[in-house]
């Protein structure tokens, strides 16, 4: 769509352009500085923090008093069985993780779909503010309200006790089972409304002959989701799976670190979290973490462009 | 028109995302002062015009010396509070410095040593510098040049530089052997002698009043405490306020090189921690935590048991410090043990008098650390900010925090010393003594109001929020000639009596539980020294950071398991996990630490004969 629209706004200025001021194509330059300068703030400026992972950094020491130590940080990281097994499991998890994410990701399309079936306009719109709303909550608050639901004294424990339908309170939120499936519901929970928003769009962009067509011809409600809804979002969605393929490694922390426990942290460690721990989470070895930060761009930048050759093969299209 | 807006959009945009970008360079350094100059300024400025119109009568003591009203940033490292100080001790300090205290406090901030590491890199720590001197800290904190360099302060205080052993001390710890710092808790105490006031900060506190339900059973050693606790339980299912009560609760805030609260029953048999080294204070033993036999390992088993019996609080393993303490002054837990925490959050003045109390119970076979002065002071210094904006007031402020007045005023939290002289104590011929606001203060310190004139507020809320102790309370006051805790005054223990200490002092013939401990010979003295290892190396540091949250965390699901065979494999997968990871490495590392501190406490024991 933005190409579309990119299209557009030449041919627009180019009736304009014989005018005055600056020439049509710093104009449009200028537009798009403000971007490429959030763009080099946040992505490049960065970059240069990278150098921390070649020295020994030790706080309070400045960077210039400390030892510069060349590669010792990513060697470290192998030296050992232990390190590598722990690195495989963090790797586990963040591609099961990211792979049920990416599983449950029809979820949005195809709670658009059906919202958009919704006639009702006032419950349509309830329905939409009430599943976006979830997006907006901190993992901090989720987690909080997690505790008082499943935690051993919280609600659900509470309920299941005067029941009289359990003895000993059921730990939810301590246990190593079914972490992972947890984890993806609680995502589900607080993104499915927000990631309907592009279907939604995109069905209100649909070409209403078509639906007139199939009517005609005889097709009923779920007749016209299935053969005109949905292959047209398809391009859509494609776009958004290839991207979040790319995206794999980087499942965030927040949703994890307020999470984790001594119980489940085997299985909820995801790469960004561990990243975090490292670094921040009391043991101070920044230059370790940063390495391991590397690494992990490393790995995204090589996986993007796996993702973007077959994507060039198999539909034609490249997304970078 | 469009197109100039659609221009001067984009314009701005750049020009704040540049601004936003770049911003920082400009106001590196400053981050601090800005936050604290507002008011600074504001104060003195309406300040300082009043003050010099109106008679210098009318000042106080600080106004007369500082005319510029100040707001300093004091990193404070152990304070468990943060914002600007309030209530009386603020008043204090108004009145003789001309200046608050804003405190900033890594604990309430969180994440550990990010505080720290942030505020190191943009080059100012505060004005006041509380900060540990394990590890080199001190060492980078001074290379860094973030301290500002008070030997020549130092050397024309009398107050500071009597206390040779702990300059010797901070000297020997940076590299040009100059004087950064002043170590905190120095003592005039024989290294070699229990220096605590009257409880010991380890051992076994009990619900009194169910332990003499239950006839005072003997307990030989630390796992009979199980069954009796267990029967303690049933008895009491419920706490004052009707909720479930439990015999144990834990919590995990303070869990470091290992669980910190299965790592007590080993401070019962006079074990400290150096590491992944459990040692005797003596000398005797040494353990590597992970080991089958190994007292932290007992420990483990302990509450693991506890909890087979189901007498540990399910919640032990979410809850945290400030949770479990509210549980503590409810009554929903039975067993301390920290005499800092049980016993100070329960026996409040209603509930002794109802003879409910947490008391210390003896366990025949313990040895519980007990605490020997140290004349160096402890791993904790206070120093002064490279970039402060008054030194000389600063090392003011520091060296009152050394004299008699500053420890009774800035260590009277958690009943220490005894707070100021004619608020909360009053010489009566010649004998300190506590003013009947003074008991009511330190008896509901939470709700006794302060006096306006002494700023208000509520006593517990007016308390310094350093937590520094310059000096141990229970050293003499030279100006008293008796201890700066005011527990240990005769006048105080004639007076204070209730129906739990008395019933206790009565079945175990000792009024406090260090006479017990003496008589019954169940403590050994970790001797004071000034010794400190040298740092570790990154390797080392990360190689722990991996293998500490392996153990902390197979611990507590170790605690957790559902039976003896998954405790056995969860502490073998444990030992073969951290050894992938390096820990023999790390473990050689602290064994040669724990060695050094031995032989310094020897040297110690020693000279003190």
């Amino acid at each position: 769509m933005a190409k579309a629209k990119a299209e557009n706004v030449p041919q627009q200025a180019v009736q304009k352009k014989k005018r005055r001021g600056v020439p049509e194509k710093y104009r449009l330059f200028l537009i798009a500085l403000p971007f490429l300068a959030l763009v080099f703030i946040f992505s490049y400026v960065p970059l240069y923090g990278w150098r921390y992972a070649f020295y020994d950094y030790k706080p309070p020491l400045k960077l210039s008093q400390c030892d510069y130590v060349g590669f010792k940080w990513f060697t470290m990281l192998f030296q050992n069985k232990g390190w590598v097994t722990q690195i495989l499991n963090v790797l586990k998890n963040t591609f099961a993780m990211s792979g049920l994410g990416i599983l449950v990701s029809v979820l949005p399309v195809a709670f658009a779909i059906f919202l958009s079936e919704i006639k009702c306009k006032w419950a349509k719109n309830l329905i939409q503010t009430l599943t976006t709303l979830p997006n907006f909550i901190s993992w901090v608050i989720v987690y909080s309200v997690a505790f008082s639901l499943f935690s051993t004294t919280g609600m659900v424990n509470s309920v299941l006790g005067d029941l009289g339908l359990i003895s000993s309170p059921i730990s939810f939120l301590d246990s190593p089972n079914h972490v992972w499936l947890k984890m993806c519901f609680w995502g589900v929970w607080k993104g499915v409304g927000w990631s309907s928003i592009m279907y939604l769009a995109a069905i209100s962009s649909c070409d209403q002959e078509l639906y007139e067509a199939a009517r005609v011809d005889g097709a009923g409600r779920f007749r016209l989701m299935w053969h005109i809804t949905l292959p047209q979002l398809l391009p859509t969605y494609f776009v958004l799976l290839m991207l979040s393929v790319a995206n794999i490694l980087s499942n965030g922390m927040e949703q994890y670190y307020v999470f984790a426990n001594a119980f489940n942290k085997d299985k909820i460690q995801v790469l960004d979290y561990y990243v975090y721990t490292i670094s921040m989470g009391g043991g101070n070895t920044y230059s370790l973490g940063v390495a391991i930060g590397i690494l992990k761009s490393i790995v995204s930048v090589t996986l993007l462009i796996i993702v973007n050759s077959i994507s060039k093969k198999v539909r034609g299209e490249s997304i970078v | 028109m469009k197109k100039r807006t659609a221009r001067m959009v984009s314009l701005a945009l750049t020009l704040a995302l540049c601004a936003t970008g770049c911003g920082k360079k400009s106001d590196e350094g400053k981050e601090t002062s800005t936050t604290t100059d507002p008011t600074a300024t504001e104060s003195a400025s309406t300040n300082t015009p009043a003050a010099t119109e109106s008679a210098d009568a009318s000042k106080t003591e600080g106004e007369q010396k500082y005319p510029e009203f100040l707001t300093i940033d004091v990193f404070a490292n152990e304070s468990n509070y943060e914002g600007i100080e309030t209530g009386w001790f603020a008043k204090v300090v108004k009145d003789k410095f001309n200046m608050e205290l804003n405190i900033i406090s890594p604990n309430v901030s969180g994440g550990g040593d990010t505080l720290f590491t942030t505020r190191s890199a943009a080059g100012d720590l505060g004005d006041i510098v509380i900060i540990g001197c394990e590890n080199d800290r001190l060492k980078d904190t001074v290379t860094a040049g973030l301290l500002y360099d008070m030997t020549d302060l130092v050397a024309g205080s009398e107050t500071i530089s009597q206390y040779t052993a702990a300059i010797d001390k901070v000297k020997g710890l940076v590299t040009d052997g100059r004087v950064y710092a002043i170590p905190k808790e120095v003592s005039s105490q024989s290294p070699a002698e229990p220096s605590e006031t009257t409880d010991l900060g380890f051992g076994a506190f009990v619900r009194w009043d169910y332990y003499q339900e239950l006839g005072c059973p003997e307990l030989n050693t630390l796992e009979d405490l199980l069954p009796m606790m267990k029967q303690m339980q049933d008895a009491h299912p419920t706490s004052d306020s009707g909720n479930a009560a439990y015999a144990f609760s834990l919590f995990k805030d303070w869990d470091g090189n290992m669980m910190n609260l299965a790592q007590q029953p080993a401070r019962f048999y006079g074990y400290n921690e150096t590491g992944f080294v459990l040692h005797k204070v003596d000398g005797s033993d040494y353990d590597s935590i992970i080991d089958n036999d190994s007292i932290y390992v007992r420990g483990l088993k302990f509450f693991f048991n506890a909890n087979q019996l189901g007498i540990l609080d399910p919640e032990s393993t979410t809850q945290n410090w400030d949770t479990l303490w509210n549980k503590y002054v409810d009554g929903a837990v039975m067993f301390s043990p920290w005499s800092w925490q049980g016993p100070s959050a329960y026996n409040t003045t209603a509930n002794t008098e109802a003879g409910k109390g947490i008391k210390y119970v003896p366990i025949k076979d313990t040895q519980i650390i007990s605490t020997g002065g140290s004349p160096a002071g402890v791993q904790v210094v206070i120093g002064i900010g490279s970039k402060a904006e008054d030194p000389q007031r600063m090392f003011d402020f520091i060296e009152w925090l050394y004299s008699p007045e500053g420890i009774m005023n800035n260590c009277s939290a958690d009943s220490g010393a005894a707070g100021p002289e004619g608020l909360t104590w009053e010489l009566v011929d010649g004998k300190c003594q506590l003013t009947e606001f003074g008991k009511e203060a330190f008896a509901n310190p939470v709700t006794t109001a302060v006096p306006d004139e002494w700023g208000g507020g509520t006593w517990r809320d007016g308390v310094s929020a350093l937590n520094y102790k310059a000096v141990k309370d229970s050293d003499i006051n030279p100006e008293t000639g008796v201890s700066y805790s005011y527990k240990m005054w005769d006048s105080y223990k004639d007076e204070n009596t209730n129906p739990v200490d008395q019933s206790w002092s009565e079945k175990y013939g000792a009024d406090t539980m260090i006479e017990l401990v003496l008589k019954d010979n169940n403590y050994l003295v970790e001797a004071g020294t000034s010794f400190i290892p040298e740092g570790e190396s990154s390797d080392i540091t990360a190689l722990r950071n991996q293998c500490k949250a392996k153990i902390v965390d197979y611990s507590w699901r170790m605690c957790f398991a559902k039976d003896e065979a998954e405790f056995d494999s969860l502490l073998k997968e444990m030992q073969d996990t951290v050894k992938s990871l390096g820990y023999d490495d790390v473990l050689a590392y602290d064994m040669q630490c724990a060695q050094g501190k031995d032989a310094a406490r020897a040297e110690a024991r020693d000279s003190a004969k």
